[in-house]
C-alpha cells in the first residue's frame, strides 16, 4: 500500500461510514482472524488519525490489514480486471471522493447563503462565478466518471454529489 | 501496462484534478458563508 496516500486511508474508512474506534475494531478483528499480534484498541485509536493525517506511516502489518479489510472494495472496483491493488484502491478513492461531493443544488444553496450574507472577501459577482465554476467542474467530474464507467464496463461509477 | 489501463490511469488522474477543483471551490464557498455568519454576529450580537 505504499502508493496509497494518508488521505486514502481516511476516505476508505469514511466510505464504510466507520468512525475511528470502529476502524480500530475492524483492524483488531482482521488481525484476530490471521493470528496477528497488534496494538490494543486504545493504541489504534491514537494511531489511525496519525496515519490518516500523514504524521506517521502504518507499518507493513497494518498496511496488510487495511488491504485485507478493503479487499472487497478493491475487488469490486477492479471487477475481474488484471489491475494492481494500487490502481484498484485509486479507483475506490476517486469513487468515494466523487460520491461525497455536493450536487449542483447544494452548490446553489451555498451560493445563495454566501450572497445573503456577503463578507468582505468577495463581490457577489465573484461568488456567482465561483459557484458557476464549481458546477462546471461537477459536470466535468460526471463526464469523466461516465467515460471511466464505459471503460470499466460497469454502471456503478457515475455517482456525483449523492 | 495495456493501453486500456493507461487510459484508466489517465482518466483517474483527470478525475482527481477535477474533484480537487470542486472540493477547493466548495470549501471557498463554505468559508464565505462562515465568514458572512461571523460578520453578521459581530454586527448584531443580540
Amino acid at each position: 500500500m505504499t502508493d496509497v496516500t494518508s488521505q486514502t486511508l481516511r476516505l476508505l474508512r469514511e466510505s464504510k461510514g466507520w468512525d475511528v474506534p470502529r476502524m480500530a475494531r475492524e483492524l483488531r478483528n482482521a488481525a484476530r482472524d490471521t493470528g496477528e499480534d497488534i496494538a490494543a484498541h486504545h493504541g489504534l485509536v491514537k494511531m489511525i488519525p496519525q496515519w490518516e493525517r500523514g504524521n506517521r506511516v502504518p507499518r507493513e502489518r497494518y498496511r496488510l490489514l487495511y488491504l485485507k479489510i478493503f479487499q472487497d472494495m478493491a475487488d469490486r472496483v477492479s471487477s475481474g480486471m488484471a489491475f494492481g491493488t494500487e490502481l484498484a484502491l485509486r479507483l475506490a478513492e476517486v469513487h468515494s471522493r466523487a460520491a461525497s461531493l455536493p450536487g449542483p443544488g447544494q452548490v446553489r444553496a451555498l451560493e445563495a447563503a454566501a450572497l445573503a450574507r456577503p463578507g468582505k472577501t468577495m463581490t457577489p459577482a465573484e461568488i456567482r462565478a465561483l459557484a458557476a465554476e464549481s458546477i462546471a467542474s461537477l459536470h466535468e467530474v460526471a463526464g469523466k466518471l461516465a467515460k471511466l464507467s464505459a471503460l470499466l464496463g460497469d454502471d456503478e461509477v457515475g455517482e456525483v454529489g449523492s | 501496462m495495456s493501453a486500456r489501463e493507461d487510459e484508466i490511469r489517465r482518466l483517474v488522474a483527470e478525475l482527481d484534478a477535477h474533484i480537487a477543483e470542486v472540493e477547493a471551490r466548495v470549501a471557498a464557498l463554505k468559508a464565505l458563508v462562515a465568514d458572512g455568519d461571523i460578520q453578521a454576529e459581530e454586527e448584531d450580537p443580540s
